[in-house]
C-alpha cells in the first residue's frame, strides 16, 4: 500500500480528535474526507504532517514509517498540504509565496520550471506575481495555495476544504484543477472536503468520518448513491 | 546637530531592527536587547581598546559573540519555554530574566567604571557651517551598509525568506519543510548580533558601561512603539525620529529634559495611535 494509517488516535489535551481511525491511499488515487465540523477530517491531514502528535498507531508512505518524524522531513518526503483557510503568506509578493514553497528544493532551474507550469495551469496567478497575496480575492489566494504546494514537487498532496468560502463558480475552477493536477502530474490527493457532492464526484474512493471514526467508505460513486450518505451529507 | 540626528538615527535603526526581527519571527519582546548593545560595545573595548586589535576585526568578534549568545538563549531557553508554556507572559519573564542575567555578568566581568575607546580615525569635515568628525561619519556609513545589508538580507535570501515566513504564518511554515527551530535560532542569533553591533560602533563616540544596558532596552522600546511593532518599515522610521529628537533635544534643552519630554510626547502619542505609525490596529 502507498499510504497507510493504521488505527490512529489523537487526542488534543483531553478531547479524542481521532478514534482508530484507519484509511489507505493507492499511488494516484484521490481519496475524499468527508464528515461534518468536529468529524476529525482536519485531525486526519494534520497527523499526516506530523502537526499533531499521535496518541497511537502508525502512518506508512512510500514504504517508511513518517508519524515519528518532525513536519519538515515529512514535508522533504513529498507530501505537500494546503491547510483550511488558505493561509497565503499575506504581506509576502505572490513570487515570494512560491518559492517558499520551493524551500526544501536545490535546483534553480528545476524550480524555474515548475514555476512556468503552475503558471500554465493557474494563469491568474501570474498576473498577480508581484502583488502582495493578502490582497488577492479568495479564489486567487487558494490559486496561490495550492501552486505553493506544487512548488514542493509533492508525491501526495493534502487538501484541506480547498472550496471553503468560495463562490460557486470559482470552486468549479478548483474542482478541475485538482483532478487535472491528479491526472497529468500522478500526484496523488486526499482530499478534506464539506462540499461533499463536489468531492464525491472527482475522487476515486470516499471515507465519511463521524466523530473521529470512518462511518463509511467505499468506492465515490457508490457513495454518491448511498441512501445514507445522501440524507447525511448530500441533502438528498 | 542635525549630523548627530543622522549619526543617532542610523545606529538606532540597527538597534530597532534587531529588536523588530526577534519580535516578529519569535514574537518575544526581547528584554535584554540593550543589555546585548552594551556587550557589544564591551568587546570592542577589550579587543580594539585594550588589546590593539584592529577595529573591524572586533566587529566581527562582535557578531559572533553576540550570535552565539541569542542562539544559545533561543535555543536552550526560550525554545523550551515555548513548548512547555501555557501563558504567553512567561517568555516575557525569561525575557527580562535573561537582561537580569546579561547586565549582572557584565557588572561582575567588567566593573562599573565608565569605558572609552582611541578613535578608530582621525579628522574632522566640514559640511557647510557643521563640523563632523571623522570617527562619527565612519560610524554612520558602518551602520547605514549595515541597515542596507540586512535588509536585503531580508528581503532577496531564502533564509531571509523563511524569516519573513516564519513571522507571518508558524504553521504554513513548517509545511513548507523549513526547520522552523534552526530559522528562529539564527533570527535570534541575528538580532542579538544587530544590537552588538550598535553597542560596537556607538563606543567609539560615547564609550559604554555596565549600566546602559536598560537605558537602550527602553529607547529600542520606544522606537518600536512610535514605528509599530513587528514591522520593518516601522522600526527604521522609529529610529529616525527618535534619533532627531534626541540630538535636537540635547542640543538646545539643559539635560534630562529631553527624555523627560520625549516621555510626555510618547504617552500622548499613544493613546492618539496605539499601533505606532505604521503598524496595524491591535484586536
Amino acid at each position: 500500500m502507498y499510504f497507510e494509517f493504521k488505527n490512529v488516535s489523537v487526542h488534543y489535551d483531553k478531547v479524542q480528535a481521532l478514534q482508530n481511525v484507519t484509511l489507505n491511499l493507492e499511488q494516484g488515487e484521490i481519496v475524499a474526507l468527508i464528515g461534518a465540523n468536529g468529524a476529525g477530517k482536519t485531525s486526519t491531514l494534520r497527523a499526516i504532517t506530523a502537526l499533531a502528535k499521535l496518541s497511537s498507531g502508525e502512518i506508512w508512505f512510500g514504504g517508511k514509517r513518517i508519524d515519528r518524524l518532525e513536519p519538515a522531513a515529512v514535508v522533504a518526503l513529498g507530501v505537500s498540504m494546503v491547510p483550511e483557510g488558505r493561509h497565503v503568506y499575506p504581506f509576502m509578493s505572490v513570487k515570494d509565496n512560491l518559492l517558499m514553497g520551493a524551500y526544501l528544493r536545490r535546483d534553480k532551474n528545476d524550480v524555474k520550471r515548475d514555476l512556468d507550469r503552475v503558471f500554465m495551469r493557474f494563469p491568474r496567478v501570474r498576473e498577480r506575481l508581484k502583488q502582495q497575496a493578502g490582497s488577492l480575492s479568495g479564489g486567487e489566494q487558494q490559486m496561490v495555495v495550492i501552486s505553493r504546494a506544487l512548488m514542493a514537487k509533492p508525491k501526495l498532496l493534502l487538501l484541506d476544504e480547498p472550496s471553503l468560502g468560495l463562490a460557486p463558480m470559482v470552486v468549479r475552477d478548483i474542482a478541475r484543477a485538482i483532478v487535472e493536477i491528479n491526472r497529468d502530474e500522478g500526484i496523488s490527493i486526499i482530499l478534506v472536503e464539506q462540499n461533499s457532492r463536489m468531492a464525491l464526484k472527482i475522487s476515486h474512493r470516499g471515507y465519511a468520518l463521524e466523530t473521529g471514526r470512518i462511518a463509511l467508505t467505499g468506492k465515490s460513486t457508490d457513495l454518491l448513491n448511498d441512501d445514507h450518505i445522501r440524507k447525511l451529507y448530500l441533502g438528498a | 546637530m542635525l549630523v548627530n540626528g543622522v549619526v543617532l538615527a542610523v545606529n538606532y535603526a540597527l538597534i530597532a531592527l534587531g529588536i523588530t526581527l526577534i519580535f516578529s519571527i519569535m514574537n518575544i519582546l526581547n528584554f535584554a536587547h540593550g543589555q546585548m548593545f552594551m556587550i557589544g560595545g564591551f568587546v570592542v573595548y577589550y579587543l580594539y581598546g585594550i588589546f590593539r586589535i584592529n577595529y573591524f576585526v572586533s566587529l566581527i568578534a562582535v557578531v559572533i559573540v553576540l550570535g552565539t549568545i541569542g542562539w544559545c538563549f533561543e535555543t536552550f531557553f526560550f525554545r523550551r519555554i515555548r513548548k512547555i508554556a501555557t501563558r504567553e507572559e512567561n517568555s516575557m519573564l525569561l525575557a527580562v530574566g535573561t537582561a537580569l542575567l546579561l547586565e549582572n555578568l557584565a557588572l561582575s566581568i567588567f566593573g562599573e567604571k565608565q569605558r572609552g575607546v582611541p578613535p578608530v580615525v582621525t579628522g574632522v569635515f566640514r559640511i557647510g557651517n557643521a563640523y563632523l568628525p571623522a570617527g562619527r561619519l565612519l560610524v554612520m556609513i558602518l551602520a547605514l551598509a549595515l541597515v542596507i545589508g540586512l535588509l536585503l538580507l531580508v528581503q532577496y535570501t531564502k533564509w531571509g525568506r523563511a524569516m519573513r515566513a516564519l513571522a507571518q504564518d508558524r504553521e504554513v511554515t513548517h509545511l513548507m519543510g523549513v526547520n522552523v527551530d534552526r530559522v528562529a535560532a539564527y533570527g535570534f542569533g541575528l538580532g542579538a548580533a544587530l544590537a552588538g553591533l550598535a553597542g560596537g560602533l556607538l563606543v567609539t563616540v560615547f564609550g559604554v558601561n555596565s549600566g546602559v544596558g536598560n537605558v537602550y532596552s527602553i529607547k529600542a522600546f520606544i522606537m518600536i512603539m512610535i514605528g509599530g511593532a513587528g514591522v520593518v518599515p516601522g522600526a527604521i522610521l522609529g529610529a529616525i525620529v527618535l534619533g532627531f529628537v534626541e540630538a535636537i533635544g540635547y542640543q538646545l534643552l539643559p539635560g534630562s529634559i529631553t527624555y523627560l519630554l520625549i516621555f510626555i510626547a510618547l504617552i500622548v502619542f499613544l493613546i492618539f495611535r496605539p499601533q505606532g505609525l505604521l503598524g496595524k490596529p491591535w484586536g
